[in-house]
């Protein structure tokens, strides 16, 4: 057996590009064949992903971020078997995504994006009986199964209610029990906290981390920095459907600890300043992020030298309607990291 | 390495596993469509409706003393001009239900998000689609059979021939209707929106399969495509059932073609079905919403 749960090599995805997208990734597909005597057009293709390598080791928790459009849900996509790679191979617990689907499909377990994935006129209880009998659990072990699902949920007294009762948080757990169901050696976790209160969140992070301990190899993909920091063992940095950084998070941050990171908190901002700002020496980028409804925005400077920088940042800020509220310098985080190699904020 | 720590799975495959999961998904179906009540209401008020519109136009036009529909039961043969125009309509009821609830099964999924859930388990696919089957076909019993207790109580239908030879032209007719629904199902995951076809197939079945008057009174034309649509020889062959007092001999010809369409049918519906899995795989149609 192979000591990678995952392992792609050279992944691609492409779509027929819709009209007036305006894709730059576009190539034109290969011509087609004749049809009712008149030749078409070749369709421009969409490039989702564009040569994906992993290799995510058995019991690990891999983290994979992107921008929206990266890439990661098609990438996910094809891991699971809903979508086949246009080119390049993949295989999951050692069996090829396109070859042998089934056999994959009962290696994993999945939680994709959205809490939509359950039937909300079943009950908890009946949600998971179900896809236990999809996922080919005998029947004897089903009820066993489902039991210990639901105490480890957290959703013993509420299990036998309709699942559109449930708060977004006990769906969510409704449907990780549903990938943990078969207790498949892989999870594909697809933005597992997305749109929960803080406190679910965190429960649901708690149960990855658990998971993890247990033995399952687990891929995750989040907007969320700080939870792929505190959970990944690794993380891949896909943008533009490419992986363009794969390290620990630790080993990431120190890709750029020679930068310093300004962060500035003012109100008044307009794009005028960030010319200037961009046209002083040792910055190489800029990110902005509006506080709330209020004129409050928080301005990050990745700097070469801060204390150089330091002085012209503030005469460049300095009148025109704008007041500077507060100046920090920090050390890089991940979403620093994340900035430096592809020049926009997770959440753009 | 870390594999001895990993879990074993707990799934088991084989033909049992896939029978069971077939099953889970008819008791799934089964219990979504009661947990929406107002399936009692379409269930009485439906079959009333839509015959209804037919058999107040074939009074007005009967004329005061009603000699029109002895006209009318002369050409046709029937015995009951409103037992006539039943079975017409429940036929095309049936097919427009079918396509309406089998033909959308699947887009249904998608639209409330589980369709993808459903096609990442390692179940066999086409389970999703014959599942929604067996509770459609119960529901369309009940159906039928408050189409018939509605028009004999109230319009004192009554049936001159046998009924079992009745539920046999339908058991015949289950798998091209059905066969039909599964190949919609697959155009309609595919483009999406099915709409205009669903029009254009009951459409066909209310002009060329005489839901309300014998296809003897089409030009010739129009009879050559009736004879390539099944609808018209249950809809034939339940009328001779019914007032004709026809026998398995009598209804042979309208049970051959009915099969053989059936058998046609499952096939076009099954081949539909892996085209547009195999589709889907390189599209994400399955995704799509």
């Amino acid at each position: 057996m192979s000591n990678f749960a995952i392992e792609a090599r050279q992944l691609v995805k492409k779509f027929p590009a819709r009209a007036g997208t305006g894709d730059k990734n576009g190539t034109p597909a290969p011509e087609r064949k004749r049809r009712f005597f008149a030749r078409k057009e070749p369709k421009t293709m969409f490039t989702a992903v564009n040569g994906v390598d992993l290799q995510i080791k058995r019991g690990e928790i891999f983290g994979l971020l992107g921008p929206n459009g990266a890439g990661k849900s098609t990438t996910i996509r094809m891991l699971c078997t809903l979508l086949e790679p246009t080119s390049g191979t993949a295989q999951v617990n050692g069996f090829d995504i396109v070859k042998q689907a089934n056999d994959v499909r009962r290696s994993l377990g999945t939680v994709l994006a959205g809490e939509r994935s359950i039937y909300w006129k079943l009950t908890g209880r009946e949600n998971l009986e179900y896809f236990a009998a999809l996922y080919h659990i005998p029947p004897a072990v089903t009820k066993k199964r489902v039991e210990e699902l639901i105490e480890r949920m957290e959703i013993k007294d509420r299990a036998n209610e309709l699942v559109e009762k449930y708060s977004t948080g006990m769906r969510q757990r409704i449907a990780i029990a549903k990938a943990l169901l078969a207790r498949p050696p892989i999870l594909l976790l697809d933005e597992p906290t997305l749109g929960l209160d803080p406190q679910a969140a965190r429960r649901v992070r708690e149960l990855v981390a658990e998971l993890k301990r247990e033995g399952h190899t687990i891929l995750l993909t989040t907007h969320y920095m700080e939870e792929a920091d505190q959970l990944s063992d690794r993380i891949g940095i896909i943008d533009t459907g490419k992986v363009i950084a794969l390290d620990t998070p630790e080993g990431l941050k120190r890709r750029i600890d020679q930068q310093e990171v300004i962060r500035l908190e003012l109100t008044g901002w307009h794009e005028e300043i960030a010319d200037k700002l961009k046209s002083i020496a040792g910055i190489e980028h800029i990110t902005t992020r509006q506080q709330g409804e209020a004129d409050l925005w928080e301005v990050s400077l990745h700097a070469q030298n801060s204390r150089a920088a330091l002085p012209r940042i503030v005469e460049h800020i300095s009148g025109n309607g704008t007041r500077l509220v507060n100046m920090n310098v920090v050390k890089p985080s991940l979403e620093d990291v994340f900035i430096h190699l592809t020049g926009k904020a997770l959440r753009d | 390495m870390e594999t001895s720590l990993a879990p074993r799975s707990l799934g088991r495959p084989g033909f049992t596993s896939d029978l069971r999961a077939f099953w889970a998904v008819v008791r799934r179906e089964w219990t979504i469509f009661t947990r929406y009540p107002s399936w009692i209401i379409a269930l009485f008020i439906w079959p009333l409706i839509f015959p209804m519109l037919y058999i107040l136009t074939a009074r007005a036009l009967a004329g005061p003393d009603g000699s029109g529909l002895a006209i009318f039961m002369e050409i046709t043969g029937a015995s009951d001009f409103i037992g006539y125009i039943v079975i017409g309509t429940t036929v095309w009821m049936w097919q427009n239900i079918v396509l309406w609830d089998i033909g959308f099964a699947l887009r249904n999924e998608q639209m409330r998000g589980t369709l993808e859930s459903n096609w990442l388990s390692p179940t066999w696919k086409f389970s999703y689609l014959l599942g929604p089957t067996g509770p459609q076909i119960v529901s369309m019993s009940m159906f039928i059979l408050v189409t018939a207790l509605e028009f004999g109580l109230m319009f004192g239908v009554r049936l001159n021939g046998s009924v079992w030879m009745i539920l046999l032209m339908m058991l015949a007719a289950i798998p091209s209707i059905y066969g039909l629904g599964f190949a919609f199902a697959s155009l309609v995951i595919t483009v999406k929106e099915a709409n205009a076809f669903v029009f254009l197939v009951r459409g066909l079945v209310m002009i060329f399969c005489g839901i309300t008057f014998p296809i003897s009174l089409l030009p010739g034309w129009m009879q050559s495509i009736a004879s390539w649509l099944p609808q018209t020889y249950l809809i034939h062959g339940m009328r001779a059932a019914a007032f004709s007092k026809a026998g398995l001999p009598e209804l042979l010809p309208d049970l051959i073609p009915l099969l053989l369409f059936g058998a046609f049918w499952l096939v076009v519906g099954y081949s539909a079905f892996l085209w547009m899995e195999r589709r889907a795989r390189r599209t994400g149609a399955i995704g799509q919403y």
